[in-house]
This record gives C-alpha cells, structure tokens and sequence, in this order.
C-alpha cells in the first residue's frame, strides 16, 4: 500500500470504529426503528390498505424504509462524527496530518455511508426473508442507493463542519431531513394526496430519490426514472464539491 | 540546514483580533529552542500555523526547505505535534490513537506496531493500553499525547507546554526523553511557563510578547541583553514585571533557638 493508500484507510477505519464501539445506538436503535415502522405500517395499516397501485401495501412502503434508514444513518452519522471530534479537539490530529482536503472529506464521507449500507442491507435481507421483497430493476437500485447514501453523507459531513454545538445538528435532523423524508412519500402514494399536496409533494427532492429506489425494488414509480437519476448525479457531485471547497479552505475547521 | 524558518508570519483572525504581526524565527536543525511568552502572547497560534491547524494571513513558513501552505504534506509529515490541550480521541482506546496518527502519516502496519509498543514502554502506559482514553487521568493523557507526536518520528517535534500541570515523575522523565532524542537529531521547539525548564534544556530561546518576537538568544544572552542576573529576571523584564523578581523577596529572619 502506498502512504495515500494507508491514510486514506486509517482515516475511514477511525470512522467505522467510532460506529462500531456503540453500535447499540448507531446499528441497533435504527434496525429497532424500521422494523416497528414495517410492522405498524406493514402489518397493522397493510391489513386494511392491502394494496397500492396493484403492490401489496408493506411491499410499497419497505423500499422507501430501506431508503429513510441509509439516508438518517448516512446524515446522522458523519455530522456526529465531525462535530464530536471538533468538540473534543481529537480532529486536530488528522487535521496536523499530511492528509489532503480530498481525503479528509472522503474518509467522513464514507464512514456514515458504511453505517447506513450495514443498516439498509440488514433491513433487507430481513425484509426478503419475512415478506419476500423483491427486486425488479437491479440496475436502478444499486445506483440510486449508492447515491442516496453518498449525498446524505455529504449532508451530514456539511452540517457537521457548519455546526458549532449539537443543537444545530439536531435542528438540521429534526425540523429538515425527517419532515422532507416523511412528506416524501414513503408511507403513501403522492397520486392519493389532494390538491396542492400532490403538487407541493413533488418539490420535495427526497420524493424523487424514494421513487427510484421504490422503481428498483418493486418496479412502480411515479417520475421519470432517467431524469430523477441525472438530478440525483448532479445534486450528489455538487455537494461534494462545496464539502470539498469548505475542506479545502479549512471552514471551520482551521482558525 | 533550517528545520523551521518564519518569515514575517502574520495571523489576523475574522474577529480583528491581530495574534502574529510579522514573526521571523529561525530553528536550525537538530537544535533545541525555546518559545516564551505570557498567556495570549501568540505562541499557540505560530505553532497553529506550523501545523495547519490555523491559516496565516500573511508570510511564510518552510518546514526543512518545504512551506506549509503550498507543500503541506511534506512540511506536515516533518512535523509532530504535542499540543497544549489534551485532544485525544475518547473513542480510541490507548494503543488505538497510537496506531491511527502513525497510520495518517502513511506509517505501514508493523512499523506502527513495532513503534507503539516501543513509546508504550517508554511513556509507561502499556498496562493502559486497551483503555479508552476518556478513562485515563490527566497525567497518562499528557503521556499518550506525546507519545502520539512522537510516533511517526518527527524530525520536528513541536511540544506545546509539555509539562504544564504534570507531576514531577513525568517531567523528569520527559526531560530525559526530549534530550535523548534531540542528541540523536530530532530538532525541538518547546513553548512552557516554567523557565528553569527552559533554561535547562534549550540550546535558544526567543521571547515573544503581543505577536512580536522581542528577543532572541542564549539564556545567558537574553539575561545580558535584559541587563539581569538570569532568564527568570530576563522574563519578568519583557512582561514588565520586575518587581516580582526572587532577589527581591527579603530573607525571613533566622528562628533563633
């Protein structure tokens, strides 16, 4: 391995470590929490929906979970990371290392798009074996997971670096990313809602990211798939480049 | 050749507030210098700056011939540092924050072993060191932050305020440490309060004061220069504070038996 090679892992290893040590809270608490969604919204509301758009209720409603937990894990997980290790100074030691902007940021990256990829995978395969999940449109999925995962990373990372107390990561968490997930159409169909829900439903961005992964698993969509993925390209390279900015910089990071 | 040479090195920060205006040092290799100064004088924000951690706003920096700014890996792999605060990772375990600050600079697998367990020993913590670190008391956290600086051996090591609320045992200890490895080459910049340890073991000493290096020499030259008896009289002399010096305090009067 050359020195790059071995920061580089050292540096998401740090990452993967920190999740790992409590993995109570950062792997148990979110499986705990989708499957009480799967088994409210699958077992008790799908006993009475049955179906949605032609697709069983809790088949319709799992791939938008599989979606919410990368997506939370992902954010949650790197802005707690950054601002823990501001807060503590600990991040002073990668920050004094040789390590460029680009492998700083790739290394936060990755580490809260490992914790979501082992929760949404966990999810799953326990989905596949309980309700026989399937997956219709492999070439979609894999994509649009993988991207999901990396731009909510690169959200947590950018309200990591902006926060300056653990208030605000809270506040980004709580009172942004929950209302435009929830509101994005992972327990319903936008197709259901009354005028101007349907219409306001699709300025949510997390409505498109929902439909392409619910397109890969079951096969149902409501957007263009192409142009929702395009977007979701776009929108991923741009954040990382504004992440990349602030790293070169040192925003916050550096006095 | 010169470890570490400051030119003109200014930092302002966003609030105003001008912490370095126009600091030239130069640490020639394998020397030992000293950096003095009051609280807020400016010494963190220069070793800030020598390590990335702050950007200057103006003049430059060269680690061993490479700036800091534009070649920061290489100035940055030169450097280890020993700050002040105890920044270590309450995640890691002991031998786990050895191990990934040598792994940040590129150190391979079984040279980051054989290195960990070589400054475990020598700093006395390899009882601790499958502890997480938040578990250890305040001198074993001074220890394992020097052994972090240390561990990818630095060819200048920069020690900010070492032994400040440490016990005797550790200063001692690190003494002998720092003067063995600098005999051997390691080039030292050392910022403390306490002067006797400065006195004791820099090769130079520069005097900063309001983002200003005001004086510069051997502890003798820096004591002549101040026309005084010693490098305690030299200090109180730059922070305007001559009256405390020891020659004035009166001998008490003998207990008569």
């Amino acid at each position: 391995m050359t020195t790059a090679q071995i920061r580089l892992a050292t540096l998401w290893r740090r990452e993967v470590n920190r999740f790992m040590k409590i993995k109570k809270q950062t792997l148990g608490a979110p499986l705990l929490e989708t499957f009480l969604y799967i088994t409210i919204f699958g077992a008790a509301l799908g006993s009475r929906i049955k179906h949605l758009h032609g697709i069983d209720y809790v088949l319709f409603v799992i791939p938008g979970l599989i979606m919410m937990a990368w997506a939370i894990n992902a954010f949650t997980n790197n802005s707690s990371s950054i601002l823990q290790q501001k807060f503590q100074g600990a991040i002073q030691d990668q920050l004094s290392s040789p390590a460029s902007p680009a492998e700083l940021l790739l290394a936060f990256s990755l580490g809260g798009f490992m914790r979501g990829l082992i929760v949404a995978m966990l999810t799953f395969l326990v989905s596949v074996v309980l309700v026989g999940l399937p997956v219709e449109h492999v070439l979609v999925l894999v994509p649009s997971l993988f991207l999901v995962g990396f731009f909510f990373s690169q959200l947590g990372v950018l309200i990591g670096v902006r926060a300056e107390q653990f208030d605000d990561v809270a506040f980004a968490q709580t009172f942004v990313l929950q209302p435009l997930i929830f509101l994005g159409g992972v327990f319903y169909s936008a197709a259901l809602l009354p005028q101007p829900w349907e219409t306001l439903t699709r300025f949510d961005p997390i409505f498109y990211m929902i439909n392409l992964v619910r397109y890969g698993f079951v096969g149902f969509t409501e957007v263009s798939i192409p142009l929702s993925l395009l977007a979701l390209t776009a929108a991923t390279a741009a954040l990382f480049l504004v992440n990349l900015r602030l790293f070169t910089k040192g925003y916050r990071l550096r006095a | 050749m010169k470890a570490l040479d400051i030119k003109d090195l200014e930092k302002r920060y966003p609030n105003g507030v001008e912490a370095l205006r126009g600091v030239s040092v130069e640490i020639r290799e394998g020397e030992f210098f000293g950096l003095l100064g009051p609280n807020g004088a400016g010494k963190s924000t220069l070793i800030h700056c020598t390590t990335g951690l702050a950007q200057p706003t103006g003049g430059s920096i060269e680690v061993f011939g490479n700036d800091a700014i534009d070649h920061y890996a290489e100035a940055r792999q030169a450097v280890g540092l020993a700050p002040q605060e105890l920044n270590i990772d309450w995640f890691l375990t002991v031998e786990e924050t050895l191990d990934y600050h040598a792994g940040y600079f590129g150190m391979p697998r079984r040279e980051r072993r054989e290195r960990s367990r070589e400054l475990l020993e020598t700093f006395s913590l390899t009882e601790k060191k499958d502890e997480r670190t938040r578990t250890l008391s305040g001198g074993m956290k001074r220890r394992l932050i020097l052994a972090r600086a240390m561990m990818h051996r630095p060819r200048l090591l920069i020690l900010d305020e070492p032994t400040a609320g440490v016990d005797v045992e550790l200063r001692l200890e690190l003494w002998h440490y720092v003067q063995k490895i600098n005999q051997e080459g390691t080039t030292i910049l050392l910022t403390t309060h306490y002067l006797e340890e400065a006195e004791q073991l820099c090769d130079r000493i520069a005097f900063i004061a309001e983002g200003q290096i005001v004086a510069e020499g051997t502890s003798g030259e820096l004591a002549e220069r101040f026309d005084v008896p010693n490098l305690e009289d030299a200090y109180l002399a730059l922070v305007g504070r001559k009256e405390l010096s020891r020659s004035h305090i009166e001998m008490a009067p003998e207990v008569e038996a």
